[in-house]
């Protein structure tokens, strides 16, 4: 074998991928197209937001790298949601995304076991069985051997840009897609299926009238994405925000038939939540403007972000659309806005470790699944890597439970029921999102991460340090008195904070600001916490009635079949993952239940 | 949200034991003599193994879904056991969804008895209590409040009870749980979308405060018909009390319409009580004809009025017969108490009171209809709603979603940051979720999408 791993692909998921192989102690390659092109910030230039900032931190609470990429490339911070309780607000970073990219393949290049190659992958190499795979071909004809690959192609597998009448086999604007490897793919037996998403235009800064639009700045304090340090300090810029108008309404509808995406040209399904400004204008007709963010791409370019106009439509109506706006009058536009459509393969073919069920070693990460997003990519790619070296290792895979992380709600929500536009995570995801507070990431997965030998000993002490701080403060706050009740029981009232007690508790402020907060939502959310928990329970106890990967389904009888064909198709790890497959009726769970409690087919 | 799991529930506590592969068979009218009987049969191959019994084979073991055989269920030896109807189900219909005969015959118990030896020598199961029902639930014929009021219709008591049962079946409970679930998404909907975004995305957020104590009351007027439903369904006790000779064993005989206690014109005679079931305007009633309420030194009787002040104290309702020739003591009417003056037919009881003669039966009518009215009083619903709730299971769930949705307002109320607000809500939605079928997160995202744009 020329390498232990090769990774295919150099974006959010593969630099997590082939980090977390080689870290872990395996000779591993990444192949990328363009060495140029590592951690790129395709679409918007910014990292987290709700949901997405929880799952940057889980990334770096197992021992990934986003969270180090962006704390030393963030132009500003934000904590979004404050106002709406702790459980869903999130830190979101505006991102230079040259330092981004930069900072990302440094990382990369600073790992002995990692080598890095630029070729395009074609297709698979499959031993006689067909089912088991054993390295890649390259476009230049480069066969390399491996024990285990890590699929992230994002965007670029058969990849098709458009730009009203205007196409090209393009990933990004003007990069060339890889072709060959999803029609391999096909041939192969994979569910491949196309999905469409689209970035706005790329206008110059000093071409804007800044003083017709809104300014947002962003916190006062920046606060690190990583659990590996306390604070960092970089200088911050701000963003804009301005509106569209009923002219440029006017102008989309009058040009909606140039659209490839209403004349039929793309049929990719595209994001529900994220859509374009043109769906925008039709889906919501009665809405006089829509709200535009005019984010700074980095330090030392012009290049501003329009956040919340991405289009298709050709470049003159776009040029008239976009000065039609407030503020944008005489915008420059330097890159169009543009859609991409591309070919992804159904997550259902997976197993929850993001091993291929069709063919063995294989591991599929990123936008290839069907997900949208860099944050979603990155805990793909982290946790492909982790359990390709799990399977190198010959031990069992990490599975994230849906209690523990929202990378482990997004992975069972892939591998159960599949996606049919790009999957995006939301906090609504998740059932138990009191417990998958960000600040907390640390204390629910450090120790996994070391487990599968990717976090250091020493963030593993750190975490034991915080515990024990924490600790120390609930003591605290247990014996002091205030009025007729402990200082504890006086947090959990609305109306006392931490600050507030911080006056007749002077010691607190011997400790650290995230410390305190955290001891105080802990107590405050006690009650919730507590009523979850019981939740859980229930919920633990389908998750804990484990169904053998060959279970004969067709042997059962009385499943109805749509049941059994989902079940087939599916192979669900448990019966708590049975439960959440559609198509899977209350009776074929309640059989299966029936069935598995008669022994048979029970692993603990 | 998750709610797919109420697989752990009453109905499959006991299916552990069943198996689905045989041939099971039933009674499906009460044990009793009556002019037709009905017994089921389910089961893959029932067909066929009938027709090995019955005077016409060929005829039965082709027969068509939803058509009726005419013929005879015979013994071994080809003796005639009795005259029969098959109706015949195929696969894929019928109640339980297998194949599946009903057979109408003879409603003695002699036949009865015959018939079901005969079927178990054939080497068929005797069902167990729901086994039918279970069999459908499995098949996905039924969801569980489906199954439930199947399983109410079996046990329920009155004509009233039925028809509710029936109503239930037809989904209209459903329908109407479906509709509280919907309005309970668009409020979650609203929320979570507050959730999912970042706040300068969206427009200004208003709770939609209105529609949360709307839906409360709806809940709460669904889940008060539980109380309708246990009286329509349980019955009520109604003990008849009153001074001896009042003539309480007379209206008793003439509500039941049989001479059962022994009436003379003795006082006393009714030394203990005496018991019957009868119906009231469609409600269970289980009558007690008491021994009079006297001083008295006789020891029997003095037991016998004890016993009576027990059952008095039992009672869902007391009818006092006040004899309007003597008069004597009149209680106090309260809830618990309906004063009478029987007697009618002799002397003019006092103008406006409720007077009855249970000699003539005069004023008998207004009485029963009097009794009705007070049981149902207490109800913020009335008897005629359409919808009712008998299920302590219903009853519960629906009561365990108004609780968190009323938190819930005290939440919004209170300013508490909504992420707490949706748990609440959250669990308000998984119980209404118990009672017709999940609602998953991906169904609040699609709220979410319908309704809201969103998306930088």
């Amino acid at each position: 074998m020329d390498y232990d791993a090769i990774v295919v692909g150099g974006g959010h998921a593969g630099i997590e991928a082939s980090l977390a192989l080689s870290r872990i102690g395996f000779k591993t390659l990444l192949i990328t197209q363009n060495l140029d092109a590592i951690g790129r910030l395709s679409c918007n230039p910014a990292i987290g937001g709700l949901s997405k900032g929880n799952i940057v931190r889980e990334v770096d609470a197992l021992g990934g790298e986003m969270a180090h990429l962006i704390d030393h490339s963030m132009i500003q911070y934000r904590i979004l949601n404050r106002r709406r309780g702790p459980a869903v607000q999130a830190p979101r970073a505006q991102a230079d995304k040259f330092t981004y990219a930069r900072l990302a393949k440094e990382t990369l290049e600073s790992e002995h076991n990692l080598s890095l190659f630029m070729d395009t992958v074609v297709d698979f190499l499959l031993d006689p069985t067909g089912k088991r795979l054993t390295g890649v071909i390259t476009e230049r004809q480069h066969t390399i051997s491996a024990n285990v690959v890590v699929l992230t192609t994002g965007t670029f597998m058969e990849g098709k840009i458009f730009i009203g009448e205007y196409d090209a086999p393009n990933g990004r604007l003007d990069e060339p897609s890889a072709i060959g490897l999803g029609t391999n793919l096909r041939k192969k037996g994979f569910p491949v299926g196309r999905l469409k998403t689209g970035t706005p235009a790329r206008v110059r800064k000093s071409s804007l009238d800044f003083d017709k639009m809104e300014v947002q700045d962003g916190e006062e304090l920046m606060m690190p994405f990583s659990f590996d340090y306390d604070s960092i300090n970089r200088p911050q810029v701000p963003c804009y925000i301005t509106w569209t108008n009923e002219k440029t309404h006017a102008i989309i509808r009058d040009n909606i038939h140039r659209s490839p995406l209403y004349g039929g040209k793309i049929v990719g399904t595209g994001p529900r939540y994220c859509p374009s400004i043109e769906d925008k204008v039709v889906r919501f007709p009665d809405r006089n403007r829509h709200q535009i963010f005019v984010e700074p791409e980095g330090i030392g370019t012009e290049e501003m972000y329009l956040n919340g106009i991405s289009s298709s439509l050709p470049e003159d109506v776009q040029w008239d659309f976009v000065h039609s706006i407030e503020g944008l009058e005489h915008a420059q536009i330097m890159r169009p806005a543009y859609a991409v459509e591309y070919d992804f393969i159904n997550p259902q073919a997976l197993y929850p470790s993001l091993e291929s069920k069709l063919v063995e070693n294989l591991f599929i990460a990123g936008q290839t699944n069907g997900t949208s997003g860099y944050e979603e990519a990155a805990c793909q790619g982290l946790m492909a890597g982790i359990n390709a070296a799990q399977k190198l290792k010959g031990e069992p895979p990490l599975v994230l439970s849906r209690n523990e992380a929202y990378t482990g709600v997004l992975i069972d929500d892939l591998v159960t029921m599949g996606t049919k536009e790009p999957y995006r995570m939301f906090t609504s995801r998740a059932e138990y999102r009191l417990n998958l507070r960000h600040d907390s990431c640390d204390q629910r997965l450090t120790e996994k991460g070391f487990r599968v030998g990717l976090q250091s000993e020493e963030s593993l002490s750190r975490l034991r340090q915080k515990l024990e701080k924490m600790e120390t403060v609930k003591d605290l706050l247990r014996q002091r008195k205030l009025a007729d009740k402990s200082a504890i029981q006086a947090l959990k009232m609305p109306e006392v904070t931490m600050a507030s007690l911080q006056e007749s508790i002077p010691e607190l402020s011997g400790f650290e600001e995230p410390i305190k907060y955290q001891v105080e939502l802990d107590v405050k959310y006690e009650g919730y916490i507590n009523r979850q928990e019981r939740q859980i329970n229930r919920f633990e106890k389908l998750e804990s009635l484990h169904i053998s990967q060959d279970f004969d389904y067709d042997a059962l009888d009385g499943l109805s079949t749509e049941g059994k064909e989902k079940l087939k198709l599916v192979r669900p790890i448990s019966v708590g993952q049975a439960s959440r497959i559609s198509g899977v009726r209350n009776s074929d769970i309640a059989l299966l239940i029936v069935h598995l409690d008669r022994g048979g087919h029970r692993e603990r | 949200m998750c709610c797919k799991h109420t697989v752990q529930n009453s109905i499959l506590t006991p299916m552990r034991e069943y198996v689905t592969d045989d041939i099971i068979y039933a009674l499906a009218t009460p044990w009793a003599q009556s002019a037709l009987a009905v017994i089921r049969v389910s089961g893959e191959g029932c067909k066929a193994l009938l027709a090995t019994r019955f005077s016409r084979p060929k005829s039965l073991k082709e027969a068509g879904n939803a058509t009726l055989v005419h013929g005879y269920l015979q013994d071994e030896a080809g003796k005639k056991i009795d005259e029969v109807v098959a109706a015949v189900y195929t696969e894929g219909h019928g109640y339980t969804l297998e194949e599946a005969l009903e057979f109408s015959c003879h409603g003695s118990l002699a036949v009865i008895k015959e018939i079901l030896s005969l079927f178990s020598q054939l080497g068929m199961r005797s069902a167990e209590g729901g086994e039918f029902t279970f069999r459908a639930f499995l098949h996905g014929r039924l969801d569980l409040t489906q199954a439930e009021a199947v399983q109410e219709l079996v046990v329920s008591q009155s004509e009233r009870s039925r028809a509710l049962a029936l109503g239930r079946l037809e989904g209209s409970l459903k329908e109407r749980i479906s509709s509280l679930k919907q309005q309970l998404m668009q409020i979650m909907a609203a929320v979570e979308v507050q959730l999912d975004y970042a706040e300068d995305e969206l427009d200004e957020f208003v709770f939609p405060r209105t529609q949360l104590v709307d839906l409360i009351a709806q809940l709460h007027h669904l889940s008060e018909t539980y109380q309708v439903g246990k009286l329509y369904k349980s019955g009520a006790r109604i003990v008849l009390a009153g001074s001896t000779n009042a003539g309480k064993s007379s209206l008793f005989n003439l509500l039941l319409k049989q001479e059962r206690s022994i009436v003379s014109p003795i006082n006393g005679t009714t030394r203990d009580y005496i018991e019957a079931d009868l119906s009231i305007e469609g409600i269970p009633i289980r009558l007690y004809d008491t021994a009079g309420l006297r001083e008295s030194s006789d020891s029997v009787e003095r037991e016998g009025i004890k016993r009576t002040e027990r059952l008095i104290g039992q009672a869902d309702l007391v009818v006092f017969l006040v004899d309007s020739t003597l008069m004597g003591h009149v209680p106090e009417e309260d809830e618990r108490t309906l004063v009478v003056y029987n007697k009618s037919d002799l002397a003019k009881p006092p103008k406006g009171k409720l007077a009855i003669s249970a000699q003539s039966g005069e004023g008998v009518d207004r009485l029963l209809h009097e009794i009705s009215t007070r049981l149902t009083s207490g109800f913020s619903v009335s008897a005629d709603e359409l919808l009712i709730i008998e299920s302590e299971r219903q009853y519960q769930l629906l009561n365990a979603s108004e609780e968190a949705l009323g938190r819930a307002l005290t939440l919004v109320d209170e300013d508490i940051p909504l992420d707490i607000t949706a748990v609440e809500l959250g669990e308000a939605l998984d119980n209404l979720g118990q009672l017709t079928g999940e609602v998953t997160p991906s169904d609040i995202l699609e709220t979410i999408f319908s309704g809201f744009c969103v998306g930088k």
